[in-house]
């Protein structure tokens, strides 16, 4: 028994799809796996240092060159302050990136995984008990929540 | 402090009649909603089946606090572009929830930070868990306590100093709604206050935006021009450097400020809880960027109402009723549209207040009675009945230890207060959270010393800074033993948090958990067990 706490036994009227216990399960050795975690992984720390170190990046130049900073564009508009509604720009263009990123590279693969996995747990259970699972599948269907 | 009454007295009967009637009205709701089943699901998760746009309404509602409204709006006014790069920062940290944190932690997550991590650190989980209650217990409590200052101050502003009965009376009332809310409405409860007061801040301060923008004929120019003249600061208000200037030291404080700010987001104990109750990722992904996308407007608002009050009002102005300029938003508000505009901004600034201490309040309550109570003194062994009581009550036992708390303090400064509990989740919190996504020899020893290192290290460089002694601002004016020159921690303990927690792993000799539970927890983190 892996030591998660395992679900209470009082709980069991209300499902709570985070903790279905995931069996220890080989998937994490397949090729596909590997190219999801470096998919993900890699994305989020790149996007995070252009969005958030260019920020940073931002305050630093804003103090310590202040000379390129304050010459004037149009008007009163300086180049720091385009800099700075620069940066909601770039927020947007990377959380737009993120989203067609995550649907199109990451989704796929979490989903064929998520699939496969829920098949060897399927044929798991099948093995051990039939019951078992008829329980877990009335889990899914009742869902008590009053809508507002 | 402000001495005389900034704003007359007809704006704080409406105001008055304004705030009750919203609070009356959402506390109805509140408690409508509220979980009628004794599950602790319910009471820490709330509904799970909103839609994306009222998730993201409830995150930027949890996120954006008075501090945001009336303080980094007072900055901009006072300061210029040193004040509009707080806004940017504010904006910025949500990036990093969305690119990093948010889906990893929701799918590992249970009900608390705790969970994910008794997942990912089975075997010491319960040490974990206690150090994580206790960070969580600080962080909560400190910006509690800014928040109901917040109220005194906000109070203020009408009625100039106020007496010991009224500030007594206001920050118990105040209290009082927090602890309804927070026990009686649980989740459920706390995200109706979010909301409501969400989109009431959007509408409120995007509406005030324009009314500024249409007074110089939506002409930006002409704005920043009117702004740069009545600052008595000419061209060095659109210039950086006009607070945090000059010395190295100054401009060391206010980075250390911005790194506390982007890092520390993503560390908010009520922000984490938020990100753990829609049921799927992709539900949460959209909800991160309805957030973004909302604070963000009102970020770039708060901005605009910040430049038009002092091209408006005039510096002079904001100067002489609030040294700290948290009276500019009510002062532009009145130039605008009088009383009545005026009792709105402040009933926002109220009920903005008032739903932050909820969300807090909940997250602390939910950390002491899962963390502390169910898995650390009952072993994993209460009922569920059991928990939810525990839950209520340390609602009630925070909030009338933030009450206690706020009346000793009631003279700080709010925007101090929030920016070190910032400063204090990005150094205690933060780490940990980071190292247990993507570390995988990460060890328990190294999340202990990294919490309570963090934690401690913040804690006595705010002790030893200008903060709390030798200034004129500080909290005891007369002493000194300010060795520590920065107001803000960041910059140091933020470091110190990630590096305490490397320290710990490397040197831990004790037997490595089993390789199959960072296996287990990666597939769950990149899988996911939904959706």
């Amino acid at each position: 028994m892996p030591e998660f706490p395992p679900r209470r036994e009082d709980t069991p009227t209300f499902p709570l799809p985070h903790i279905e216990h995931t069996p220890p399960s080989r998937i994490s050795d397949h090729p596909e796996f590997h190219s999801l975690r470096r998919a993900q992984r890699r994305f989020g720390i790149r996007a995070t240092i252009l969005s958030v170190g260019g920020f940073l990046l931002y305050v630093l130049l804003s103090f310590f060159a202040p000379l390129v900073m304050n010459q004037p564009l149009f008007g009163r508009l300086t180049i720091g302050l385009v800099l700075g509604l620069g940066q909601f720009v770039v927020m947007g263009v990377t959380s737009w990136c993120y989203v067609r990123h995550m649907r199109t590279r990451v989704d796929p693969l979490a989903h064929g995984l998520r699939t496969r996995l829920q098949e060897d747990e399927n044929r798991r259970t099948r093995q051990t008990a039939a019951q078992h699972e008829a329980g877990q599948l009335f889990q899914q269907g009742s869902r008590g929540f009053r809508t507002w | 402090m402000v001495t005389v009454a900034a704003i007359d007295d007809s704006s704080l009967q409406l105001t008055f009649v304004l705030f009750l009637t919203v609070v009356v009205v959402t506390l109805f709701t509140a408690l409508l909603t509220a979980p009628q089943r004794d599950e602790i699901s319910e009471f820490y998760l709330g509904n799970r089946a909103m839609s994306p746009l009222r998730n993201g309404l409830a995150m930027c509602g949890d996120y954006l606090s008075a501090a945001t409204l009336l303080g980094s709006t007072g900055l901009v006014a006072l300061t210029g572009y040193d004040g509009l790069m707080y806004l940017g920062g504010t904006t910025v940290a949500w990036m990093m929830v969305l690119l990093l944190i948010a889906e990893p932690l929701h799918r590992t997550g249970k009900f608390t930070l705790g969970d994910t991590i008794a997942l990912r650190l089975p075997r010491q989980q319960r040490p974990v868990r206690l150090a994580l209650s206790v960070c969580i217990l600080a962080i909560a409590t400190l910006y509690l306590v800014a928040q109901l200052v917040g109220s005194v101050a906000l109070l203020t502003q009408f009625t100039g100093a106020p007496s010991a009965t009224t500030r007594t009376v206001c920050v118990v009332v105040i209290g009082a709604f927090v602890i309804l809310y927070a026990s009686l409405g649980g989740m459920p409860g706390a995200t109706v206050v979010q909301i409501i007061k969400a989109v009431m801040l959007v509408v409120g301060v995007l509406f005030t935006a324009g009314w500024v923008l249409h007074r110089y004929d939506w002409n930006p120019n002409a704005l920043l021009t009117a702004a740069a003249e009545r600052s008595g600061n000419g061209v060095q208000f659109l210039e950086p450097g006009l607070r945090y200037g000059g010395t190295v030291s100054n401009k060391l404080d206010f980075i250390s400020l911005e790194l506390a700010i982007v890092l520390g987001l993503a560390a908010l104990p009520h922000v984490l809880m938020r990100l753990l109750a829609p049921r799927s990722s992709g539900t949460l992904r959209s909800s991160v960027l309805w957030a973004i996308g909302l604070v963000g407007a009102v970020c770039f608002g708060a901005g605009i109402l910040g430049l038009g009050a002092t091209a408006l009002v005039g510096q002079d102005t904001i100067v002489g009723t609030d040294r700290t300029g948290n009276a500019s938003v009510l002062l532009l508000a009145h130039e605008l549209g009088g009383s009545l505009l005026t009792a709105l901004l402040t009933c926002l600034a109220y009920l903005t207040l008032l739903a932050v201490a909820v969300g807090l309040t909940l997250a602390a309550a939910s950390s002491l009675a899962h963390d502390l109570y169910g898995e650390v003194i009952r072993k994993g062994k209460a009922s569920e009945t059991e928990e939810l009581t525990v839950a209520r009550l340390s609602g009630a036992v925070i909030g009338v230890l933030g009450i206690l708390l706020a009346l000793v303090a009631w003279g700080a400064n709010t925007a101090t207060l929030a920016f070190l509990a910032f400063a204090m989740a990005a150094s205690a919190i933060l780490p940990t959270i980071v190292y247990t996504l993507f570390w995988r020899r990460f060890s328990a020893k190294g999340a202990l010393l990294s919490l309570y290192g963090g934690l401690a290290c913040s804690v006595l460089l705010v002790v030893f800074s200008p903060v709390v002694s030798a200034t004129a601002a500080s909290i005891y004016p007369d002493a000194d033993f300010a060795w520590f020159p920065l107001q803000n921690p960041g910059i140091v303990s933020i470091p110190a948090g990630f590096f305490l927690g490397w320290l710990g792993t490397v040197r831990d000799r004790s037997r490595p958990e089993e390789s199959s539970a960072h296996e287990e927890f990666e597939v769950r983190m990149l899988v996911g067990a939904d959706d």
